[in-house]
């Protein structure tokens, strides 16, 4: 691991363990602790830019390349913009900067999970994100955040230990958790099949796949929408890169026989999400089982990992989902803060109320539903692309279909927000500096744009890694 | 320069429309004329320059080389058509929509439409030409949805979800597509050699996505409710362009990419054709909509369209071009009027019109002319089009063609019958008094007038349309033998 990057998530980890103790100290403001966590981010933001010289160590658990730097670099703006936006929201409690103390330390487990080349490191770094999401999914102190805390943890702790079940099947056989050394030693055989699949079901769990998707929704539904979008958003993709660090660098032993599985996963969770979502009136839980159908496109690339440009598919897909899952969960955050709005019927007219706060929602809604030019067109791309090169047509078919039924709850939002006539008379909260927090949205937005025209970083990022792993 | 120039400027001006209103309420019409007038410049600069044959004006912005995602505009003689068609439109629609409400918005989503619909028909690359073509829904939905009739959510909705779903199968074929030929450049996909099932596949797969477009029956479902439901400035980029984007579609990127595969489905585009004529002939003659009548007509006529490209000849293909643009320009104004005769009567029954003509004579005049352009009546542009159509068809298909003429007169037989029910005939009692029946203002004349004087102008000189494109059919027709 570059010791730049290890800096950079250092300080990023320390910011968020000393917010809250400045915080007791001096009492500082809402302003004052956005601006202490964002000097903190630019710092980890500017170390990871360096990232790509200077000394290596730790070098059998992390490791710095293509694939780590920009995923981080894209991690951390995603994240800093939640942190802002949670700020804003949330700026009257009084838990806030514990709050953000937490998201700091989670994003910083992120960072680690993506670069970790060995299961222990994987592990701890898996936890080191979990952990602080347990705390911040009970933020809001209601009933309904604690049903969600507590599902959250019970299925966390699930997910771990199946995974740890499965990591230790493969040590029982090869004597080692490192995946170079995994690569070499591992062979076809039913106990590494098992061991892979107890592997899967614990990022399954992660990853909100089928049939490990139940907890999602409730989740995302019941703590503040806030904290699911650093739980959809951030830690799922974060989640997607360290499946295909697994995947492509430590099982390439069994990979042909991994093909079926996620092939079928992926067509059952993405129509499960899909269709789920079409039923919802909720705008959280739509979006919640929209996270759960793009766990399945994600997946359509993890099945044609027989062809290199599976690697791009998945990799673009996260970059694409970190800010467009991120920032339409924190819209609906900015839409319940200001107006209260959470069903559908609550949405209808807020086109009207808030133009510029719904026309960047409608922005990452059209990238979730995959309209071009945004950055979640070119990601379907790439994903579909990967699965007709595989061999795997069928596949394709039934993720394009999937996509274009799933533009009708996306639409239907943008339709609620533009096309009716308002129902909600009075805003819930009207704070005076209420422009200020469409700058973090727009800066997503821009990116989303950006990244669906100028391929460039993402594809190169993919074409290291791919001939890194010897395709 | 010029091709991104004209996709760009309008997306770019397009905020300006929007933050222009809250300055001044006549800051966006202006601009979208402004526009619509440097479009039509370009598009002027470009015809003249035109070296009159095989792709010219070439701009090549490389994005990443490796997956051959690159912006390579070019025109040629086709693509300058329709060119033409759009900034012809985007200047007249401005026009129709002067006093329309919420000025900012409204003009706003026409720019942001102009600029992807110019790259539809500059984008030499595939994977962009989906991207523009993607695009365009956006505005369109938002268009339906707000400025539309009563039913106009419906529409909307129905419209995004549909033609979104079509547009699937078009990706589905160009991911394939690229796959076997590894380029989405037309240049290099020009005379590629695929597998013969391969290239079927991709061939079924990107006609769906066209078709879906163009509309032909059985995929038209969607038309007449985006049509009836939608402004009439607006039904007319809908007739004037969207559709056109499916036909071109289908020329450019199926027909001369992979001509022997289109010979061997042609007889199957023409069986849709035929069809496709035939019944939105009789469902227009059975409607008592005045909107929904036109947007069948608009049907039928998009039926002779695809039976002159599945003609895979020289003269089917110019036919078929030729076609498009008298669409474009006979369409429109009857959308217009048929908007006009709703605002004016607030009725759209044609039962429940009658005698218009003597209460209104200058608007119903300019209404008549194009019904009579619309059947076919020599010296306007729907009688070469036809004509050349039937003609090329039957060269082709031999005698079986022989149908096609009566649809024809199907076509002469609704639009008269409408004519004679609505606007001849003894004025009914309840349109005596009626205030709102008066004649147009000015600003609302001109785009109607345009429209009459382009499709005569261009049905007593078809060479004018015809040079333009004839060297370039000429030169890709090798390919068909």
């Amino acid at each position: 691991m570059n010791i730049n990057f290890l800096a950079g998530t250092l300080i990023l980890a320390l910011t968020g363990a000393f917010l809250p103790v400045i915080n007791r100290i001096f009492r500082i403001s809402g302003v004052l602790g956005a601006i202490i966590s964002s000097v903190g981010y630019i710092l980890a933001g500017f170390l990871i830019m360096l990232s790509g010289n200077g000394r290596k160590l730790l070098s059998s658990f992390f490791v710095t390349d293509s694939v780590t730097q920009l995923i981080g670099m894209l991690i951390l703006v995603a994240s800093w913009m939640t942190m802002l936006v949670v700020y804003w929201i949330t700026q009257r409690d009084k838990f806030i900067n514990e709050l953000v103390a937490a998201l700091l330390i989670s994003t910083a487990g992120a960072l680690l999970l993506i670069s970790s080349t060995n299961f222990v490191s994987l592990i701890i770094a898996m936890e080191l994100m979990t952990m602080p999401t347990y705390l911040m999914v009970l933020f809001s102190f209601d009933e309904k955040s604690m049903e969600a805390g507590v599902k959250y943890f019970f299925n966390g702790a699930l997910a771990i230990g199946t995974m740890l079940f499965g990591v230790s099947l493969l040590y029982a056989i090869t004597g080692s958790f490192n995946f170079e050394i995994l690569a070499k030693e591992l062979f076809r055989d039913p106990l590494v099949a098992l061991a892979a699949i107890f592997i899967l079901a614990g990022f399954g769990f992660k990853l909100t796949a089928f049939p490990f998707h139940f907890w999602g929704p409730d989740v995302y539904d019941g703590t503040c929408p806030g904290v699911a979008a650093l739980l959809t958003g951030i830690s799922k993709s974060a989640a997607f890169i360290a499946l295909m660090r697994v995947v492509y660098e430590a099982l390439p032993a069994i990979s042909s026989n991994l093909t079926f599985i996620f092939a079928l996963l992926a067509a059952i969770t993405m129509t499960v999400g899909n269709l789920l979502a079409l039923a919802q009136k909720r705008v959280s839980r739509i979006l919640a089982y929209s996270s759960v159908a793009h766990a399945g496109y994600t997946l359509i690339a993890f099945a044609a990992l027989a062809v290199p440009v599976s690697v791009t598919g998945i990799l673009y897909h996260s970059v694409a989902y970190v800010f467009m899952k991120t920032a339409a969960f924190l819209c609906f955050a900015v839409f319940l803060y200001l107006w209260g709005a959470r069903t559908m019927d609550d949405y209808k007219g807020l086109g009207k109320r808030e133009p510029l706060l719904a026309a960047l929602f409608l922005i990452f809604l059209l990238s979730l539903a995959g309209v071009p030019p945004m950055a979640g067109f070119i990601s379907k791309v790439f994903v579909f692309t990967s699965a007709v090169n595989a061999g795997m047509t069928w596949l394709a078919l039934v993720g394009l279909l999937n996509s274009a039924f799933s533009v009708a709850y996306y639409i239907w939002i943008a339709k609620q927000m533009y096309l009716e006539e308002p129902t909600i008379e009075k805003p819930l909260n009207n704070p005076s500096d209420k422009n200020f927090i469409l700058i973090p949205l727009a800066v997503m937005a821009v990116f989303l744009i950006v990244l669906g025209i100028w391929v460039n970083p993402v594809v190169d990022a993919s074409a290291a890694f791919i001939s890194k792993i010897g395709f | 320069m010029v091709l991104l120039s004209m996709i760009l400027l309008p997306i770019l001006a397009a905020p300006f429309a929007w933050l222009g209103e809250k300055v001044n309420k006549d800051i966006p019409k202006y601009l979208s004329l402004t526009v619509g007038f440097f479009l039509a410049l370009c598009t002027a600069y470009l015809i003249a320059k035109y070296p009159g044959s095989g792709f010219a004006f070439e701009e090549l912005y490389k994005i990443y080389p490796p997956f051959d995602f690159n912006l390579h505009l070019a025109v040629d003689g086709i693509s300058l058509t329709l060119l033409a068609i759009t900034a012809f439109l985007a200047i007249t629609v401005t026009l129709s929509s002067w006093n329309i409400e919420k000025p900012g918005a409204y003009f706003f989503l026409v720019l942001a439409f102009l600029g992807p619909m110019v790259g539809v028909f500059a984008s030499l690359n595939l994977l962009w030409f989906f991207i523009f073509w993607e695009f365009t829904l956006v505005p369109m939905f938002f268009h339906i949805g707000i400025w539309g009739a009563e039913n106009r959510i419906y529409a909307a909705m129905k419209f995004f979800i549909y033609t979104h779903l079509a547009s699937v199968f078009l990706l589905l074929g160009i991911i394939v597509l690229f796959l076997n030929a590894h380029t989405f450049d037309f240049m290099n996909l020009l005379g590629i050699k695929l597998d013969p099932g391969i290239a079927k596949l991709i061939w079924i797969l990107m006609f769906i996505g066209f078709a879906v477009k163009m509309p032909v029956v059985p995929f038209h479902t969607w038309l007449p409710d985006a049509h009836v439901q939608a402004p009439s400035p607006i039904s007319v980029f809908l007739a004037g362009l969207l559709l056109k984007m499916g036909a071109y579609g289908l020329l450019r990127w199926e027909i001369f990419m992979l001509p022997q595969v289109s010979k061997f489905f042609a007889p199957l585009m023409a069986f849709i054709a035929v069809l496709t004529i035939f019944y939105a002939g009789f469902r227009a003659l059975a409607e008592d909509h005045i909107k929904r009548m036109v947007a069948y007509s608009s049907i039928n006529h998009m039926g002779f369209v695809l039976l002159g490209l599945s003609a895979i000849t020289a003269a089917g293909i110019s036919a078929a071009l030729y076609e498009m643009v008298g669409h474009a320009l006979i369409i429109s104004i009857l959308f217009m009027i048929a908007g006009y005769i709703h605002h004016k009567t607030h009725t759209w029954y044609i039962s429940e019109l009658g005698g218009l003509m003597k209460k209104i004579p200058g608007l119903m005049t300019m209404f008549v002319i194009g019904v009579l352009a619309a059947v076919g009546l020599p010296g306007t542009a729907g009688f070469v089009g036809e004509l050349t159509v039937m003609v090329a068809a039957f060269d082709y298909y031999g005698w079986i063609m022989v149908i096609v003429p009566l649809a024809s007169a199907l076509g002469a037989g609704f639009f008269m019958w409408m004519l004679q029910r609505a606007i001849f005939g003894p004025l009914r009692e309840a349109f005596k008094e009626l205030k709102t029946l008066k004649e147009l203002p000015a600003v609302e004349n001109i785009p109607l007038a345009m429209y009459i004087a382009a499709f005569i102008l261009v049905g007593i000189v078809p060479s004018m349309v015809f040079n333009l494109y004839n060297p370039v059919v000429n030169a890709f027709a090798q390919l068909f033998k």
